[in-house]
């Protein structure tokens, strides 16, 4: 087994652990205090115009009226047309929206990668002439995945670039790393898209070495474009766990934890179960207003304990 | 020195004043103020002042924070924010917040898109230390480089790395105090990262591990309010000297006696208001007391010390301070076997005790807390008040959205129903709803009056609602036309009161501000006189 694919096999790996440990670490912090932001999309009939429950007299006798559809829609409008962009910040958004729909692209393609991948293994030929269908059809969605996901996420990650190198109010909030993190990833996609136009256009070798992934076989000899490719995305998926690139992830947690996170605190709920607990906790902030080293209870309750 | 670029290395390191203000880069206002000799200028401070406070940033104090004299005071001084910096991260210390500011720590991705969101910065023409990612900045480059495992080496490789200086942490202390926490850049934010929690949080260190904080807010605000029962100073005793007052008045201003419900076990709400109104604007407690008689609702007011005064600062600026005000007002609506709280016209009142004390209440504490607002709307929507909206013809009304009811609640429409109930000229302010603007006063600007802070907040803070007002008015600009700004929210009155002193806008536009239940009372067809008094007060 060749270096490239150890190297391989390692990325991946360090990826999906650090990535996951990162997203677990995040899903046990303790439960906050509520930040609620609106519009808040899954308010039933007021979503639309940023209402809530609060619009209720006694809100807390009624149902509690949630439109997953709305927030679904709002989900798919940001993620996919990177909506707030466009609505608030529109010239960056002519480089933002075709460099993450690149991107989306591009993860179609890895996909259709994989699937040609598992194909083959079976002896399915993957071709534009192949006798099975679905072989036929993932060929073609190699091609056109990856073909506009190269080229979106070219033109929008050069716009970036020069966006955050020319516009003063991003150069001067950005540091060397933002910079590179571009860079390495114009670096990825400028290598894909030449290898496809030079040597591998129909991704045959590209499959090939992912099939080697997939039944632990030693690849074959690799075009040399190809292999550049290779090593650039290994070296990728090793340093994207570790920069804000994992917003990919944390947005989850920014819209469904933080901003859209209005669940209220009921009576006999886990959220007032969760609570009790943190107000246990010990506080050990030292300015002289606070009673360190008791109980958030304790100290939160000093001033009613004093009047009783 | 150019204010459209502030290195971080000045930001630790140059001795002296950052940022020079120049008013005459500020954006432009429309008529009649469009002229710059016109506005309200920045006054600089006092020399006494200047060698006395920490003013290195922009010539502005909101702290009066002393600079430290010897190298150990300015020791103890970085030991001390660093210690705090610890402990926002920290799972028991801060678990009230923890989480989000961890997210906003990693996945800011500098897009820049919350600075159009900004009207500090977009009014003071760009100067970049208002930018609403240089504070976060810094927190961040704190966070890796101190917090994080290997900080110090990946600071370092990754340009991030930066000097920890006593000058820096003055500085940052300052700039924590050019925000209001309108949260409109975390609103516009793709990644829903949140540069107003990150001010929070600042002053979270401050405050809660260093001991420094404003004192309208600390001292004369929620150490105020804990012990002689209002930030206001007012007493339980003072209090109930002021409702017998304020029945007397309101007897001569509608010529009718209306209750005063005081400490009523059983009674089905707890009604709350900030105690500034009872001091500056006593027409409004004395609508709601009009409503709510001729509405049939079973109410009380408290006279426990903190329950009759609604205000909880700590939400701008400390959890610790925050929780005890809310579990106090909780524990008397509590004793008083209530159903309910309603809290009357305050933006932050609303937001702290409905919204964040949700979380920091015991389970035996859980009394549900409602608005006023909505309340008032059923009021009037059932039929139980005797309204004739053209008693308010002769005003053009405009409503103010406070941001903690709007943006950070979302009550939006009930406010609007009951306006197009009791009023004939409504107009609405460009944007409104959740996408409005602050009235400049959030956060605890409106009641810092000290040195040249307010010149600040009428200069920069409060400019852009300023520019809205008189967008909304500009037809009928003229003082020959009534105009009657609607703010439901006493720190919003406030901070607009003052601007309106600065702008004189009085006198020059004939236009007052107010409450809403002014004007709904001042709809009652029960009383010959009108309720509103249009002169300045």
């Amino acid at each position: 087994m060749g270096l490239l694919q150890l190297l391989s096999y390692f990325a991946i790996l360090l990826f999906i652990v650090v990535v996951t440990a990162k997203m677990v670490k995040i899903a046990r912090m303790p439960l906050h205090l509520r930040w609620d932001l609106y519009p808040i999309p899954h308010e039933k009939g007021r979503g639309s115009y940023g209402g809530s429950y609060f619009e209720e007299v006694d809100w807390w006798t009624k149902p509690m009226n949630f439109s997953l559809i709305s927030e679904i829609s709002a989900m798919a409008k940001e993620i996919i047309l990177v909506q707030s962009v466009y609505h608030n910040n529109r010239s960056l958004w002519i480089f933002s929206f075709p460099f993450h729909f690149g991107m989306y692209c591009l993860i179609g393609f890895m996909v259709m990668l994989v699937a040609g991948a598992i194909f083959q293994a079976t002896g399915v030929v993957i071709g534009s002439d192949s006798p099975n269908t679905l072989a036929v059809i993932i060929f073609h969605l190699t091609k056109i995945f990856g073909l506009v996901g190269w080229v979106l996420s070219i033109i929008g990650g050069i716009g970036l670039f020069f966006s955050r190198l020319f516009r003063a109010e991003m150069r001067n909030a950005s540091v060397i790393s933002d910079y590179t993190n571009l860079l390495l990833l114009l670096a990825v996609f400028i290598s894909g898209l030449a290898a496809a136009f030079t040597v591998d256009s129909n991704y045959v070798a590209l499959r090939g070495f992912v099939q080697s992934l997939i039944t632990l076989k030693p690849a074959g000899v690799l075009p040399g474009a190809v292999t550049v490719q290779l090593w650039l995305w290994a070296a990728l998926m090793i340093y994207f766990p570790y920069t804000h690139m994992t917003h990919l992830f944390g947005k989850y947690f920014t819209y469904h934890k933080v901003r859209w996170e209005d669940a209220p605190n009921i009576k006999g709920s886990k959220i007032e179960a969760t609570v009790n607990k943190a107000l246990g906790y010990k506080i050990n902030w030292s300015a002289p207003h606070i009673k360190t080293g008791a109980t958030w209870a304790e100290a939160a309750t000093e001033e009613t304990a004093k009047d009783e | 020195m150019s204010n459209k670029k502030t290195s971080l290395k000045d930001f630790s390191q140059k001795e002296g004043q950052l940022v020079n203000l120049d008013a005459s880069k500020f954006l432009p206002l429309p008529p009649p103020y469009d002229k710059i000799e016109d506005l309200p200028t920045i006054k600089p401070l006092s020399e006494s002042a200047q060698e006395k406070y920490e003013c290195d940033l922009d010539g502005i104090t909101a702290f009066k924070f002393p600079r430290p004299e010897t190298d150990e005071e300015k020791k103890e001084m970085i030991e001390k924010f660093l210690s705090g910096l610890q402990k926002l991260f920290d799972r028991e210390d801060n678990w009230t917040f923890m989480q989000p500011l961890f997210l906003t720590m990693e996945y800011c991705a500098k897009c820049q898109t919350c600075s159009a969101a900004c009207p500090v910065y977009k009014e003071s023409g760009g100067i970049d230390i208002y930018r609403p990612t240089y504070r976060s900045d810094i927190l961040r480059r704190l966070y890796k480089k101190y917090v994080k495992g290997g900080g110090k080496f990946f600071s370092k490789i990754s340009g991030n790395d930066i000097d920890v200086t006593w000058r820096m942490i003055a500085r940052l202390m300052e700039l924590s105090y050019r925000c209001t926490i309108c949260r409109r850049c975390a609103q516009t934010c793709p990644i829903g990262a949140d540069n107003g929690l990150v001010t929070r949080e600042l002053r979270k260190i401050f405050s809660q591990e260093m001991g420094i904080a404003v004192e309208p807010l600390h001292k004369k605000g929620s150490v105020l309010q804990l012990q002689s029962g209002s930030s206001t100073g007012m007493t339980p005793a003072a209090y109930l000297d002021n409702i017998e007052f304020l029945e007397e008045e309101v007897e001569e201003r509608v010529g009718m006696k209306f209750n005063w419900p005081m400490d009523k076990e059983g009674a089905d709400i707890l009604l709350i208001h900030n105690a500034g109104e009872f001091l500056a604007w006593p027409e409004n407690p004395e609508a709601f007391a009009i409503i709510l008689e001729k509405a049939g609702i079973s109410y009380t007011l408290s006279s426990e010390l903190v329950a009759y005064d609604g205000v909880n600062y700590g939400v701008w600026y400390d959890d610790v301070q925050f929780a005890k005000v809310a579990l106090k007002h909780l524990a008397v609506a509590k004793k008083l076997g209530v159903k309910k709280i309603v809290l009357g016209e305050c933006g932050h009142a609303h937001k702290a005790l409905t919204v964040i004390a949700d979380r920091v209440m015991p389970g035996e504490l859980n009394v549900p807390r409602e608005s006023s607002v909505t309340l008032l709307r059923d009021i009037i929507k059932e039929g139980r008040l005797n309204l004739d909206k053209s008693r308010n013809d002769e005003y053009h009304v405009t409503l103010h959205d406070p941001c903690n009811m709007v943006r950070l609640m979302g009550i939006v429409e009930p406010q609007r129903e009951i306006l197009r109930a009791v009023v004939n000229n409504f107009r609405e302010m460009e944007p409104h709803g959740v996408h409005n603007y602050c009235c400049g006063g959030g956060s605890g600007f409106a009641i810092t009056q000290d040195l040249n802070f307010p010149d600040w907040r009428h200069a920069l803070s409060s400019r852009i609602k300023m520019r809205q007002i008189l967008d909304t008015y500009q037809d009928i600009i003229g003082p020959e036309h009534k105009k009657y700004v609607c703010a439901p929210c006493s720190n919003c009155k406030g901070a607009i009161r003052d601007m309106f002193v600065a702008y004189n806008t009085f006198e020059r536009c004939n236009m007052l501000y107010g409450g809403l239940v002014e004007l709904i009372v001042n709809a009652m067809t029960d009383f010959d006189k009108e309720y509103i008094e249009w002169e300045w007060h």
